[in-house]
């Protein structure tokens, strides 16, 4: 009988139930749209404040350490240490290799042009990176600075570069121009392709394929820093302690410092996988992408939280107001012989019912609303989130058990003798 | 005390602001009597069967029905005490609105002990609805869903019916079936207590208690012969008011 008063109760009274379903499933999917951007934001963000540049800087372990003792220097003199170009491929073969977005390696020296000495910079462009078991990474310079513009093309050959916009009206040069590079070793002819706005010291720079510089720097297969741009996680307080004393972390606090992708534990990674070398945050990106993340996500937080009360309150006056209607039923129940608990059972499990009906819908509408959101703002397609998808009908339930449970019981306590008589 | 089905000792109900709906009201009632409850609106007879059936609560005097003190009981007691002991009638019918009649009449087997399909649908045969047991109420006239009301008043086989205007919302055939059902229920040895204007349903009754600002001020038998009207209050003596008027 109970279950066919239910089902009843479900059938017949259909408009009002889909109205407590309806309440359930809008003011949940509004959450849910909300949690699931929440949940991308941060990586869209990450993923766009790559315009800041690098955020981590790999170079010779020995050139990173600048020793010097009473004013002298311990690297002997004219001794520069390079980095092999053959390694790094092991950047994407780290354990946070999805993480590495995207990563050029640099190699500067003066080269003769017009008779005039003037900065070389070689570095990747639309480089094919090979994997083993997974398709070529392509990176270069174009990915690591986002700010980086051409006025013409990138450079595709050896036999192509790019010439700084403040060099290039120095010298009255542009795109289809010839110019001969030399250095003490070589020398080569090269086609200026583009004209490049950095806002940097590359403005005033040739900025050629690394194999056109190595070559004329006679330094084939070496690089002398890479700049890596990654996706990591903004800094909090076990980070920063780690970065004061790295002894002070107990060992669960150092395994959880490991597997969280702030920027130091990925520069780390990066360090060990590749050989003398020495990975180096760059603070100024990663504390202003933390700083800038960290407000996003207080902010979603907020919004979150704001919205949860917002859809909670609308949702349980919906559903309290169609459990007060029916305090007469309430009372009749009691009159022929129910027991408080026999009510609060028949209401409970429409509730959960009504929730659960809700949640589901709502787990599913809200990820298409978060997905909606994610395009409009961000113009990139979301992945389903499985967590929401529990998520959803979990706080359907408690909403729809916490917004029945008061009026029900208000009411099975009230005399029943006075609802019978609408009073 | 062990032959009376209902006995009521200085019982008022008070409610907040002074207003007593029931006001010192001594009264018994027999096994298998049958008592009219009658008096203008407002003069206590609906709380007074709240107060038989244990849905309200005197606010001093005791009330027994079936030999039980209802004072000792708590909400679930009272209410287990109601689906054991007592048939409640209701003016306005009160059935469940998405349930079927025979559906309804399930409902009061449920909360007693188990659903019997085939007994309700006797039950409703009994109030001459077997045809239309299976429409919702909406789909039925006053006087149907009253008879439905009936039949799940009478499908535990109460020992005391308590109805309050039972024939207030109906027409006069309808009424006249309820009358002929409560005059079977008479016959049958029930305990039938009942709240009504219906002067022609009152004169059915063995008794007549008539009440007046929720005291009791005269009862009778209803063709006169024996008439005992009395006033009665709450300075009155136990013994003056408990009164037994045996049935004729």
């Amino acid at each position: 009988m109970f279950f066919r008063m239910l089902i009843e109760s479900f059938v017949r009274r259909r408009s009002r139930k889909l109205l407590a379903v309806a309440a359930v499933w809008i003011g949940l999917s509004l959450v849910i749209g909300l949690l699931a951007l929440g949940l991308d934001v941060g990586d869209k963000l990450n993923r766009e404040m790559r315009s800041f540049g690098a955020n981590i800087q790999l170079q010779p372990a020995e050139a990173a350490v600048d020793v010097r003792v009473g004013g002298y220097e311990l690297v002997a003199p004219g001794r520069t240490v390079y980095l092999d170009e053959a390694d790094l491929p092991r950047l994407k073969q780290i354990f946070w290799r999805n993480n590495i977005l995207a990563f050029a390696p640099r190699l500067t020296t003066q080269a003769r042009l017009a008779g005039r000495s003037v900065p070389l910079v070689g570095t990747w462009f639309n480089h094919h990176v090979l994997l083993e078991d997974a398709d070529p990474f392509v990176t270069g310079a174009a990915e690591v600075f986002p700010y980086w513009q051409a006025r013409g093309a990138w450079p595709m050959n050896p036999e192509s570069c790019l010439v700084g916009a403040a060099l290039a009206q120095e010298l009255d040069l542009g795109p289809g121009d010839r110019v001969e590079l030399t250095t003490d070793q070589r020398s080569t002819s090269v086609r200026i392709v583009g004209v490049l706005t950095s806002g940097k010291d590359e403005d005033e720079a040739i900025v050629a394929p690394l194999s056109v510089v190595q070559r004329l720097a006679g330094l084939p297969g070496k690089v002398a820093e890479v700049q890596i741009a990654a996706l990591t996680t903004p800094e909090n307080k076990l980070a920063e302690r780690y970065g004061r004393d790295p002894q002070s972390l107990t060992p669960a606090e150092y395994e959880r410092w490991v597997c969280t992708p702030y920027p130091g534990s990925v520069a780390a990674d990066i360090q060990n996988a590749v050989p003398g070398s020495s990975a180096r945050v760059v603070r100024r990106v990663a504390e202003t992408q933390g700083a800038v993340l960290g407000r996003i996500d207080g902010l979603m937080l907020l919004l979150g939280i704001f919205v949860l009360i917002a859809s909670t309150l609308s949702i349980m006056g919906v559903l309290s107001s169609a459990v007060l209607e029916r305090r007469g039923e309430v009372a009749l129940l009691q009159a022929v012989g129910a027991h408080r608990a026999d009510v609060l059972r028949l209401f409970l499990t429409e509730a959960v019912a009504i929730g659960l009906a809700g949640g589901v819908l709502a787990a599913l509408t809200g990820q298409v609303l978060g997905g909606w959101l994610l395009r409009v703002i961000f113009d990139s397609a979301s992945e389903p989130h499985g967590v929401l998808l529990i998520l959803a009908p979990l706080l359907g339930l408690l909403i729809a058990v916490a917004a029945s449970v008061p009026p029900v019981w208000r009411t099975v306590h009230q005399q029943a003798a006075r609802l019978l008589r609408g009073v | 005390m062990n032959q009376s089905a209902v006995l009521l000792e200085y019982v008022t109900r008070a409610y907040p602001g002074g207003v007593r709906a029931v006001d010192g009201v001594n009264l018994k009632i027999a096994l298998g009597e049958w008592v009219a409850l009658m008096g203008p609106s407002g003069s206590g007879k609906t709380t007074l069967l709240n107060l038989l059936d244990g849905l309200d609560r005197p606010t001093d005097g005791c009330v027994h029905v079936m030999g039980q003190n209802l004072l000792q009981l708590d909400v679930d007691e009272a209410a287990t005490f109601r689906r054991e002991n007592v048939g409640l009638i209701f003016q306005q019918f009160h059935l469940v609105s998405y349930l079927t009649a025979v559906e309804n009449v399930m409902l009061a087997q449920y909360y007693h002990s188990m659903v019997d399909k085939q007994e309700a649908l006797l039950a409703l045969e009994r109030v001459q609805l077997a045809d239309r047991a299976h429409h919702l109420p909406s789909q039925l006239s006053g006087g149907e869903q009253q008879r439905v009301c009936i039949a799940r008043a009478l499908i535990n086989d109460p020992k005391i019916i308590l109805a309050d205007e039972p024939t207030g919302n109906l027409d006069e055939d309808n009424a006249d079936r309820v009358v002929k059902i409560f005059q079977r229920l008479h016959r049958e040895g029930r305990t039938l207590v009942i709240a009504t204007h219906d002067p022609d349903l009152g004169r059915l009754a063995q008794r007549i208690v008539c009440l007046r600002h929720g005291q009791i001020v005269e009862e009778c038998s209803p063709d006169g012969s024996d008439a005992a009207p009395r006033a009665t209050g709450a300075g009155a003596s136990h013994d003056r008011d408990v009164m037994h008027v045996t049935a004729s």
